[in-house]
C-alpha cells in the first residue's frame, strides 16, 4: 500500500486521488475475489483438472476411430481385392463356357452332318431298294395282267368243265 | 346289328318257311337275292336309300322278283327293306340258311364259280364234301366271274380254294 502510495505521488496518474476510493475498491476487489474463489475456483480447478482426462478420452477415442477407419479400409481394400479376383474368375469361366460352346457345337454340327449324309445315304438306297420293289411289282402286275387276259381268252366252256371236274376229284380224293 | 338281331331274323324267317313246308326253296332263293345284291351296288344303295318312298322299293322287288321266287320270298326281302336292314341282308340269309340246314343235320357249302355248276357236278361234289365233313352238305352255286375258272367252296369255317384267281395270285406273290 505504501508502495502504491508513494508510486501516486510520483506520477499522479497511477491511482486514484481519493483514498478511500482505494481502499473500497480494494475492498470490493477482495470480496469479489474471495468469492469468485470460493465459488468459482473449485468449479474451474475441476474443469482444469478434467481437462487432461477429457483430452486423452478424446485423444483415444480418436485413435479408436483411427483404427476403425483403418480396419474399415483394410475391408475395403479386401473387398476390392476379392472383386477383382471374382471377376478375373468369372471372365475366366465365361472364356471356358465359350470355348466349351464352341468346341461343343463343332461337335455337334460335324456329327448331324455325319448323321445327316448318313441318313441320306440310307434314304438314298432304301428309295432304290423302292423303286426296285415298285418296279418289280409293276412288272409283276403287268406280267399277272397278261397271264390273267391269256387265261381268261383260252377258258372256254371245256376248260371250265375240265377245271370243275378237277376240283371234284380232288375233293374227293383227300378223303 | 347285332349278332342277336340276324339271328332272330333268321329264325323267324326259318319258322315261317318250315310253316309252309318250303323251306329250301326259300333258302335257294334268298341265297340268291342275297348274292346278287352283293354284286349289284347300284341295286343295294337303291333298296337302301330312305329317301326314296317304300312304295317305289318295294315295287322294284316285285319286278325283280315277282313271278321267280315264291311270295314268302318276296315277303321276306320287302320285310327287310322296308325295316332298313338291306346292308344286313346277306348275314340274315346266310344265317337262316345255316340253321336251315342246321336243323337238317346239313352243312351248307358256298360253291363259287365261273360257270354255273350242272346237277351232276353239285351231287358229286356234295358227296365228295360228305365224305370230309360227315355231314349232308346242300350246295350253294354262286356264279362269281372274279373266280376265273375253277371253284371256292366256303363250308363253315373252312375254305377250299381251286380257283384259277388263287393260283394267280399265288403267282404274284412268287413274283
Amino acid at each position: 500500500m505504501n508502495a502504491l502510495l508513494l508510486a501516486e505521488e510520483g506520477n499522479h496518474f497511477w491511482l486514484p486521488h481519493d483514498i478511500n476510493e482505494v481502499i473500497w475498491g480494494t475492498i470490493a476487489f477482495l470480496i469479489v475475489f474471495g468469492l469468485l474463489y470460493k465459488k468459482a475456483w473449485p468449479a474451474i480447478s475441476a474443469a482444469m483438472a478434467a481437462r487432461p482426462e477429457r483430452i486423452a478420452a478424446e485423444l483415444g477415442a480418436a485413435e479408436a476411430d483411427r483404427v476403425d477407419a483403418e480396419s474399415k479400409r483394410d475391408g475395403v481394400k479386401a473387398a476390392l481385392a476379392d472383386s477383382d479376383a471374382e471377376a478375373a474368375r468369372i471372365v475366366a469361366e465365361a472364356r471356358d463356357a465359350a470355348a466349351r460352346l464352341e468346341s461343343d457345337t463343332v461337335t455337334r454340327a460335324e456329327a448331324e452332318a455325319v448323321a445327316l449324309r448318313e441318313r441320306a445315304a440310307g434314304e438314298l438306297v432304301a428309295a432304290r431298294r423302292q423303286a426296285e420293289s415298285d418296279l418289280a411289282g409293276e412288272l409283276s402286275r403287268l406280267a399277272l395282267g397278261a397271264a390273267e387276259q391269256v387265261v381268261h381268252s383260252n377258258l372256254d366252256d371245256a376248260t371250265h368243265q375240265d377245271l370243275i371236274e378237277a376240283y371234284i376229284r380232288q375233293v374227293g380224293a383227300t378223303n | 346289328m347285332s349278332e342277336s338281331s340276324i339271328t332272330a331274323y333268321a329264325s323267324a324267317i326259318a319258322s315261317v318257311a318250315r310253316a309252309e313246308g318250303i323251306a329250301r326253296v326259300v333258302e335257294d332263293e334268298l341265297f340268291r337275292v342275297a348274292r346278287a345284291l352283293g354284286a349289284n351296288d347300284e341295286l343295294r344303295a337303291t333298296l337302301a336309300d330312305a329317301s326314296i318312298p317304300l312304295e317305289r322299293r318295294t315295287s322294284i322287288i316285285e319286278d325283280l322278283l315277282g313271278g321267280k321266287a315264291t311270295t314268302t320270298t318276296v315277303s321276306v326281302v320287302t320285310l327287310l327293306v322296308a325295316n332298313g336292314r338291306v346292308g344286313q341282308l346277306a348275314a340274315i340269309v346266310d344265317e337262316f340258311v345255316s340253321q336251315s340246314a342246321g336243323a337238317r343235320g346239313e352243312a351248307v357249302a358256298e360253291v363259287r364259280s365261273a360257270v354255273p355248276l350242272s346237277d351232276d357236278q353239285k351231287a358229286r361234289l356234295a358227296a365228295a364234301l360228305k365224305a370230309q365233313t360227315q355231314l349232308d352238305v346242300t350246295i350253294r352255286n354262286v356264279i362269281d366271274p372274279t373266280v376265273i375258272g375253277g371253284i371256292v367252296t366256303q363250308i363253315g369255317d373252312t375254305l377250299l380254294d381251286g380257283s384259277v384267281r388263287s393260283r394267280l395270285t399265288q403267282l404274284r406273290e412268287a413274283f
